[in-house]
């Protein structure tokens, strides 16, 4: 059945419409949440807070796990969904920035936006130094192409690389879930309470 | 503290723990789900309104026709077995038996998006078969010879003299099979098996198939 939109069950012209509503709901969320403070979010780095974490690695295993079984269902047709390709040194390097400036201006791309959205200055100021990168980036990008492209390895996933069943990687995953949420709790634990 | 309080109290305090069981439970789960097998190729809907519909039918005389033409698209596959192909078939007729259809070297033929292939057999039956086979597995392009080479022999090598009562049209089909037979090496006249399999060197067609575009959602974060 699913895909919707490329199986043509939902005209393509709904594509954004829907992306529109599912920004809005997942914005709403992050806010409700609390991730537009960003003591909150960098919590996770200083051992008071692993919202973040606990956030993020719920909502992977959940989907991994359902969209699995609505494969299994045939709701949803896996082979048909899209892979992101893994650029391997751009996303070791890409991610180390990401990971500097995550610490140090306390919001991701996303939470910053959401950070704008209830008018706070940090979140602003976040915002246009994220839009300064993103111009460096755009203006140095003939001399940082070939680091950008040259180690792309394509569609790859971890069960055709590794050759082990797909269900295998989604239990230990979901194992490696619960071990990280329970370490976390034992880290929070002993970590001076940080009130914000 | 009543028994219900109790179990209360205990799901409130131990709910992480329970969420944690449910996670491993499903993702344990997966692999006792038995194993499905998954078709290839178009539902089975589509397939039955396929196989009562009679499009893919291709007459001798078309067939014939476009043979003479020499369409460069069309592709004749002959699903009798190695024996019956070797004593006669269709001209620059490619044999794949029914039950070769799947051989490595042999399926690229059928599945491709190149060629107008014709599916002939004895009759009808053969070649209705892959015809199933191929369109279950959405193999494009597929066509049978209706009647086969039965069809084929009544029609273009011996076609019948209509009668004198009948239309024009129908002398005028007549002319063009007795043209088309004679095109095929019917002699005058006289009625041989002319499409014998001359043993001559028909350059491998190579079919490059091309790969099938999937309409992929483009996502990021």
């Amino acid at each position: 059945m699913g895909p919707l939109i490329p199986n043509e069950l939902i005209p393509a012209e709904w594509n954004f419409v829907i992306a529109i509503l599912i920004g809005i709901a997942f914005g709403y969320i992050l806010e409700a949440s609390g991730f537009s403070s960003s003591r909150k979010l960098v919590g996770v780095f200083y051992g008071y807070d692993f919202s973040v974490l606990k956030v993020f690695f719920t909502a992977c295993v959940v989907a991994l796990i359902g969209l699995n079984y609505m494969d299994y269902l045939n709701w949803i047709d896996m082979t048909q969904l899209f892979v992101q390709p893994t650029y391997l040194w751009a996303a070791i390097v890409g991610g180390f920035i990401m990971g500097i400036g995550f610490l140090a201006g306390g919001f991701c791309p996303g939470t910053s936006l959401c950070a704008v959205g209830i008018g706070k200055i940090d979140g602003i100021v976040f915002t246009i130094g994220l839009f300064i990168g993103i111009v460096i980036f755009s203006e140095s990008f003939t001399w940082l192409q070939p680091l950008y492209e040259k180690s792309n390895l394509g569609h790859i996933t971890l069960d055709e690389t590794l050759g082990i069943s797909p269900y295998l990687i989604i239990f230990i995953f979901t194992l490696i879930a619960i071990l990280a949420f329970y370490i976390s709790d034992v880290v929070r634990k002993r970590v001076k309470k940080v009130f914000y | 503290m009543s028994a219900t309080y109790t179990t209360k109290k205990i799901l409130v305090k131990r709910s992480y723990q329970f969420l944690a069981l449910i996670l491993i439970l499903l993702a344990g789960g997966l692999f006792l789900i038995p194993k499905h097998q998954k078709h290839d190729g178009i539902p089975p809907e589509q397939f039955v309104k396929n196989l009562l519909s009679t499009e893919r039918y291709i007459s001798t005389d078309l067939l014939a026709d476009r043979m003479v033409n020499q369409d460069p698209v069309l592709l004749l596959i002959d699903t009798r077995t190695t024996e019956e192909f070797e004593k006669f078939s269709l001209p620059n007729a490619i044999n794949i038996p029914l039950a070769q259809m799947f051989d490595e070297n042999l399926n690229g033929y059928l599945n491709q998006e190149i060629y107008d292939i014709v599916l002939f057999a004895n009759d009808n039956f053969l070649a209705n078969e892959a015809w199933m086979i191929g369109n279950r597995l959405g193999y494009q392009r597929l066509y049978v010879l209706d009647g086969g080479l039965s069809a084929w022999f009544e029609t273009i090598i011996e076609p019948p003299y209509p009668k004198e009562t009948m239309s024009k049209e129908a002398f005028e089909l007549y002319a063009f099979r007795k043209a088309a037979g004679k095109y095929f090496g019917v002699a005058n006249d006289t009625v041989e098996i002319a499409t014998k399999v001359v043993k001559k060197k028909v350059p491998k067609k190579v079919i490059t198939k091309p790969k099938k575009k999937k309409k992929m959602p483009e996502g990021g974060c």
